[in-house]
């Protein structure tokens, strides 16, 4: 089990982020979510945070990842 | 050295990790994702055997079935970088440093999504440029936006964003649009709309966040700039094959050219399935045949290569 604080900017339409949250859940992993949609304060967070407006952003103790790339967020989480 | 690796984690190349298993092959299957491309279908109306599905829960099951194979190594989030000969097979390399010996190479890596090509997408990608309007349509609330592209996904990018944004230029290169004649129609009466046809993209503008795009008007010559927020990309797909160098013989579009009687490469030893083969019509149904295919005519090669040894 990984006690890493995990947060996730979102989207509701957005597949990658829905996978993404789909793998962390296949993990046992628990995260915070954020939609961006609708919170504009989370937005613009994430947006200060990644410096850039896609989603979703994955954020694991502090450390950002643009988009879900498997390999970058097992390899953070230790998996 | 193993019998096989297996490129890819899409329909084609979930089939042949499960037709290795049960042939007892010693494979591996390298892929960054599971699914393939139609993992961002609402519903997918025409895969045999199921109704209805969304990509997304196709992706899953495919996933659940690969890795319910007894035998077959699995790297997941991990990708091909680069394919050489090595000794009396192949040298796998891949993104996270992995490298694995094999006697044969089963490709079915797809294709990606296809870029501009044009100075500043790359930098300002996730600053403006985008590449899935679904995901980030809701970012771009009252932005002026672009769709370069007027195919399906264009068009269908445009809906997407009409909902947010409150203006949309769709430029596309051609002077038709290809694209569903319905849906384009529909669109177009949206005063939000702005079509403009034979727009050859040259350059997208903005330091830190986009704020432009160059274009030539391809019937005047003219060169013109619009000012947006925006650039949603939508120009369609390209084979995902570089890491193969000159390996394998490639067609003007880039896919692997294949036998469609065994899918056989150029190469002897490497076989292609799926997308990023030259076979017609791209299909889910049909890579999943001809990875099966491959499969049975790679353990066919593999059985008689043991023989002459013997």
């Amino acid at each position: 089990m990984s006690n890493k604080k995990v947060k996730i900017y979102s989207t509701p339409a957005c597949i990658y982020c829905k996978m993404a949250k789909d793998f962390l859940k296949r993990n046992n992993i628990e995260y915070e979510e954020h939609n961006v949609a609708e919170d504009s304060a989370a937005r613009e967070e994430m947006e200060k945070k990644s410096h850039q407006l896609g989603v979703p952003v994955i954020e694991i103790d502090g450390e950002v990842f643009v988009g879900f790339n498997r390999g970058d967020i097992q390899q953070a989480l230790g998996l | 050295m193993v019998d096989l690796v297996i490129i890819g984690g899409g329909p084609a190349g979930v089939t042949a990790g499960v037709y290795a298993a049960r042939k007892k092959m010693k494979a591996v299957l390298i892929t960054d994702n599971f699914g393939g491309q139609s993992i961002v279908s609402e519903d997918i109306q025409n895969w045999i055997g199921i109704k209805s599905i969304a990509g997304f829960d196709l992706a899953r099951d495919l996933e659940d079935q690969l890795r319910a194979q007894k035998g077959l190594e699995i790297i997941d989030g991990d990708l091909v970088v680069k394919v050489e000969k090595a000794g009396e097979g192949f040298a796998v390399s891949t993104q996270r440093g992995k490298t694995i010996e094999t006697k044969t190479i089963l490709v079915c890596s797809g294709s990606g999504r296809r870029k501009l090509g044009v100075k500043g997408e790359g930098p300002l990608n996730g600053k403006g440029v985008a590449y899935c309007s679904i995901c980030d349509a809701p970012l771009f609330k009252d932005k002026i936006v672009a769709v370069i592209g007027g195919g399906n996904a264009g068009l269908e990018s445009v809906r997407d964003l009409l909902q947010y944004s409150k203006k949309i230029y769709l430029m596309e290169f051609l002077d038709v649009i290809k694209g569903d004649a319905v849906t384009f129609e529909n669109i177009k009466k949206d005063p939000k709309v702005e079509v403009i046809m034979s727009a050859a993209v040259q350059e997208i503008l903005g330091d830190n966040l986009v704020s432009g795009l160059k274009y030539q008007d391809r019937k005047t010559n003219e060169i013109k700039e619009l000012k947006l927020d925006g650039v949603f990309v939508e120009i369609g797909s390209t084979p995902s094959a570089d890491f193969l160098g000159d390996l394998v013989q490639k067609n003007q579009y880039k896919e692997i050219t294949v036998d469609c009687l065994t899918q056989k490469t150029s190469q002897e030893g490497i076989w292609a399935a799926g997308d990023v083969s030259s076979g017609l019509y791209k299909q889910n149904n049909i890579a999943v045949g001809d990875a099966c295919k491959a499969v049975l005519n790679i353990y066919d090669y593999l059985s008689s290569q043991d023989i002459g040894k013997k």
